[in-house]
């Protein structure tokens, strides 16, 4: 064994038995060398990217949102100042110990504490401060400003909260503003600059958000990996968003809206000869400044699982028949087809038959109202007689004048409107899987059947008769100086004789003033002239043998109240649409609102 | 153990003048160069003067270490070399008996100064196994079986510390004069067949985070902001130094933290993304030189002692600084090892620089 390894061990191997040890180092130091040509040269720039990213951090400096007011400067949407509780993970110890001392401390559940901690927690650096409690009460943010500074990690903070001042009055106008939502950021990129901030949902707050949000400002920060401040690089200030003013009337407003306590309806009021909307009310409203707080979910919940849907703007989404508020322009298309004229009476006793049909078309009242025409057919608002012409008319007689006057068609004011519906052969085929019958067009003759309108639509369409055919655009936005504003025309009705206008602004005068007129109720010398319709639109169908009496037990199925009116006619300077839902009587409850708005509007009013 | 004059050293021309004049000086060169800029690149990738003022102390002493070894007469030390292994075994009893803070004993606190007993291992198992092996001028299979049974303990012990890194290293620093010295290839064959063999109750043995390692190497990407993230921020920083690098304390992912260990392991990526590819093959070619230059010494060397001593220690060398750098630039699983001469350490700084002093006692004597 002495000479075992001398046999095949020459003198000098240990050397190359070295090299062939160091063979894998010298691999392994190649391929080093090679990763590292790889990575500086080959990814260099990628990398590059990547180190940026790591390094830099831009903060997003929030606008201030821009301010809302009324037409003659009233504020009508300001920003308060929210005090909001924030966590920085990086100076907490123990945090179910931390969030457990909180809930006692601000009387707020251990279990949402924890649940908003988590959410951000996992998101954020290690010395990135979130919001814990938005929104503290004043009791909270006493209790805190006596405790804070024992426990280490958590500030209060404040914050621009949007605030409606006059709440209610204005909800569907103003709308209101939430949190940004993924979907949202996915539409509008420019959102995602924006943090801990809120954006407009619907309303004024949404479809002027962009002129309102204002731009963002950024920081540029260097930041270590904990996400700990360095330096700052670069900062760009935000800018701020634009105050607007809106044609809205604050006083005007707050008077009609008194008006809708505790009824359910809309209203439109807007000058006619500009389209400058000076009120418009959804009832019931809701409180804006609830919906931008995490702290009142339940409030929120339960105003959208409201049945009479608060949120829901029922002047401008709101569908509903004219009813005989539709009567003018039925009346309009008849003489101008020259299926009538102005003399001719026809004899209403309270029924009309179509051939072959032995059911009766019934009016409103019993006995009928006697040989009525057209001026009296108005102010009494006969159905027969208008059952007759729309039965002469047929359907392609009342469409284009319907459709002249805007029925069916958005009228541009707000995004969120209903289109309303102005129903015709295909619409029903398609729609109800029916042909267009006689009777459907007769029903058309007196606003009933298929046809739907928004209070908006019918507001637009009396300006209409109030322009004399002319119909201005409707906006929100105080022009600047209202009397140099040129409105934009939307529409332009031709009638072949130019007095046709104002014979049916007589029947519409007749309509209060005259002793017959279905609003006469409401006539008051003091008042200015108020041109206008009554309406009572049926939510359901009485069927043969049932009387209506029977239905309105049900609170729910009773009609709605219409009253559609402008004045003052001899120079037009408000035009106002209201409808009070199960109100059934147009003269009792919707036309007293019409005559208040107008002679609140003119000023012309004394007996308020 | 006795000390018998060596029979085979007789063949050697001595020289008799303890002259400084003969020292490879390039190798002293290359390692002051190493060793300046690693102090540099401590102050830029911690930021305190504190830690670099320790490394400069520890420098200064291996410096004087350094040179107090390179002028000694290594025949004369050989009985030292020779019963140097038992300094080594017994800091490496007394780590694991002391009672140590955290989860692992690696450290051995004299008060004054600390050190790693494992890293003073790597160094004392291979010289005194390279002197025991070449006492006598025919080598038993024996000694071979003596020395693998003193690797495996201290291996073992280092294991148990645990340090997974160091005690490959330490099984490495042991098992190469063994190879060296002429142990027949069956028999390296067989052992390395047998090592295969007991891979499974090894990784039985490891630490829960030594195996999380390993799977970060296999797939880093999987867990990008947890373990996966060290190797993940190295390579960013490499890679955004691109050709001339960001500059002396300028790199944004050393500066701001983005690198783990950065003035320790990781330095390598605070150097490349300050200086950049260029800087990276300066060193590159630096530690190639520094390499070939020692590995000279053991092809240059008449003595058998002097070629395991130079050769081996010259591997261990080559095996810190590839396996450090593989590590770092993502080609190698995260073992925790230092870059030599430059990672701040006191203790590996030290132990490096003796080794060379060896070497360079060893070129002297030719």
């Amino acid at each position: 064994m002495n000479n075992y390894s001398r046999k095949r061990f020459k003198e000098g191997e240990e050397y190359s038995r070295a090299l062939f040890f160091l063979s894998p180092f010298i691999f392994l130091f190649s391929i080093s060398l090679f990763q590292v040509l790889n990575l500086t040269l080959l990814q260099g720039d990628k990398y590059q990217t990547i180190a940026e990213s790591n390094r830099i951090y831009q903060k997003p400096i929030n606008p201030v949102r821009g301010f809302i007011y009324d037409r003659k400067g009233i504020l009508l949407a300001e920003n308060i100042v929210q005090r909001d509780l924030y966590i920085t993970p990086a100076y907490i110890e123990d945090s179910s110990k931390t969030l457990l001392t909180l809930s006692n401390l601000l009387n707020v559940p251990y279990e949402i504490l924890e649940k908003n901690f988590s959410k951000r927690v996992k998101k954020a650096k290690k010395f990135d401060s979130f919001p814990l409690v938005k929104a503290l009460n004043e009791e909270q943010i006493a209790k805190a400003k006596v405790n804070l500074d024992s426990i280490s990690g958590i500030e209060v903070k404040a914050t621009l909260k949007r605030y409606a001042l006059h709440k209610e009055t204005l909800a569907h106008i103003l709308g209101y503003v939430g949190d940004i939502s993924s979907d949202e950021i996915k539409r509008d990129k420019l959102l995602s600059e924006l943090q801990n901030t809120q954006i407009g949902k619907t309303g004024i707050e949404k479809e002027y958000d962009f002129v309102l949000r204002g731009k963002p400002g950024i920081q540029t920060q260097e930041r270590d990996v904990k996400g700990k401040l360095v330096r700052v690089l670069d900062t760009q200030g935000a800018e701020d968003g634009k105050d607007i003013f809106l044609t809205i009337d604050q006083k005007l407003q707050d008077h009609l809206f008194k008006l809708f306590k505790n009824r359910r309806g809309a209203l439109v009021a807007l000058e006619p000869k500009t389209g400058l909307v000076r009120a418009l009310i959804s009832s019931p409203s809701f409180n804006p400044n609830i919906l931008n707080s995490i702290v009142d979910t339940d409030k929120v919940e339960s105003l959208f699982a409201n049945e009479e849907s608060p949120i829901f703007n029922r002047a401008v989404s709101g569908q509903y028949p004219p009813a005989s508020t539709l009567k003018p322009f039925v009346g309009l298309a008849a003489i101008e087809n020259e299926v009538i004229s102005w003399e001719k009476k026809i004899k209403d006793n309270g029924k009309f038959y179509v051939d072959g049909d032995p059911r009766p078309y019934r009016g409103w009242k019993e006995n009928g109202h006697g040989r009525v025409d057209m001026r009296k057919a108005i102010a009494e608002s006969s159905d027969v007689y208008f059952y007759n012409i729309a039965y002469d008319l047929t359907l392609s007689g009342i469409r284009p004048m319907l459709d002249n006057f805007g029925f069916g068609k958005k009228t541009g004011l707000t995004d969120f409107e209903a289109n309303g519906l102005l129903p015709d052969k295909k619409w029903k085929l398609g729609y109800k899987g029916d042909f267009w019958f006689k009777g459907d067009t007769i029903n058309l003759g007196i606003g009933q059947g298929y046809i739907l309108a928004t209070p908006l639509q019918l507001a637009m369409a009396y300006s209409g008769l109030a322009n004399r055919g002319i119909i201005y655009q409707p906006q929100f936005i105080q022009p600047e100086d209202e009397k140099s504003f040129q409105p934009k025309k939307i529409a332009e009705i031709q009638l072949s004789d130019k007095k046709d206008w104002e014979k049916m602004e007589q029947a519409l005068i007749d309509v209060i003033s005259a002793r017959n007129g279905t609003a006469h109720k409401v006539f008051d010398t003091n008042s200015v002239v108020i041109a206008g319709k009554t309406g009572t639109a049926q939510i359901k169908s009485i069927l043969p043998g049932r009387k209506y009496d029977a239905i309105r037990e049900n609170p729910a199925l009773r009609d709605h109240a219409l009253f559609v009116g402008y004045g003052p006619v001899e120079d037009p300077k408000l035009v106002v649409a209201v409808i009070i839902e199960n109100g059934e009587s147009g003269s009792e409850v919707a036309a007293p609102i019409v005559k208040s708005a107008i002679n609140f509007y003119t000023g012309g009013f004394n007996a308020e | 153990m006795q000390n018998r004059p060596l029979s085979f050293s007789v063949d050697i021309k001595l020289n008799e003048r303890r002259n400084l004049a003969n020292f490879d000086y390039s190798i002293v060169l290359a390692v002051l160069l190493l060793g300046l800029f690693g102090l540099a690149m401590i102050y830029s990738a911690s930021g305190s003067y504190a830690l670099v003022l320790r490394q400069a102390m520890y420098f200064l002493l291996g410096i004087i270490l350094m040179i107090t070894a390179a002028i000694s007469n290594f025949r004369k030390m050989e009985p030292i070399y020779l019963n140097a292994v038992w300094i080594g075994f017994f800091f490496l009893v007394l780590v694991l008996v002391l009672p140590n803070s955290g989860n692992t004993n690696r450290w051995i606190n004299l008060g004054f100064i600390g050190f790693q007993p494992s890293e003073l291992m790597r160094f004392l198992l291979p010289i005194s196994a390279a002197a025991y092996l070449t006492r006598n001028p025919q080598i038993k299979f024996s000694d071979w079986m003596i020395v693998i049974v003193a690797t495996l303990l201290a291996f073992i012990l280092v294991f148990l510390q645990p340090d997974f890194g160091t005690s490959a290293i330490v099984l490495l620093s042991g098992i190469t004069p063994i190879i060296l010295s002429g142990l027949p290839w069956r028999f390296i064959i067989y052992s390395f067949l047998g090592g295969i063999g007991t891979l499974p109750f090894l990784w039985i043995s490891l630490m829960d985070y030594q195996k999380e390692r390993i799977f970060t190497f296999i797939s880093p990407e999987a867990d990008a902001l947890g373990s996966g993230w060290n190797i993940a921020q190295s390579k960013i920083a490499i890679g955004s130094g691109q050709f001339l690098g960001k500059g002396y304390m300028e790199g944004s992912q050393s500066q701001l933290d983005f690198i783990p260990e950065s003035h320790t392991d990781f330095i390598f990526a605070v150097i490349v993304e300050e200086f950049g590819f260029i800087g990276a093959l300066g060193l590159f070619l630096l530690y190639a030189f520094l390499i070939h230059r020692l590995l000279y010494v053991a092809k240059s060397s008449n003595s058998k002692f002097a070629k395991l001593v130079a050769a081996t220690l010259s591997i261990i060398l080559a095996a810190y600084i590839t396996l450090n750098i593989s590590m770092v630039v993502g080609i190698f699983p995260v073992v925790g090892m230092p870059l030599p001469f430059i990672s701040q350490g006191g203790t590996a700084l030290v132990v490096n620089m003796i080794t060379i002093g060896i070497i360079l006692s060893l070129r002297r004597t030719t």
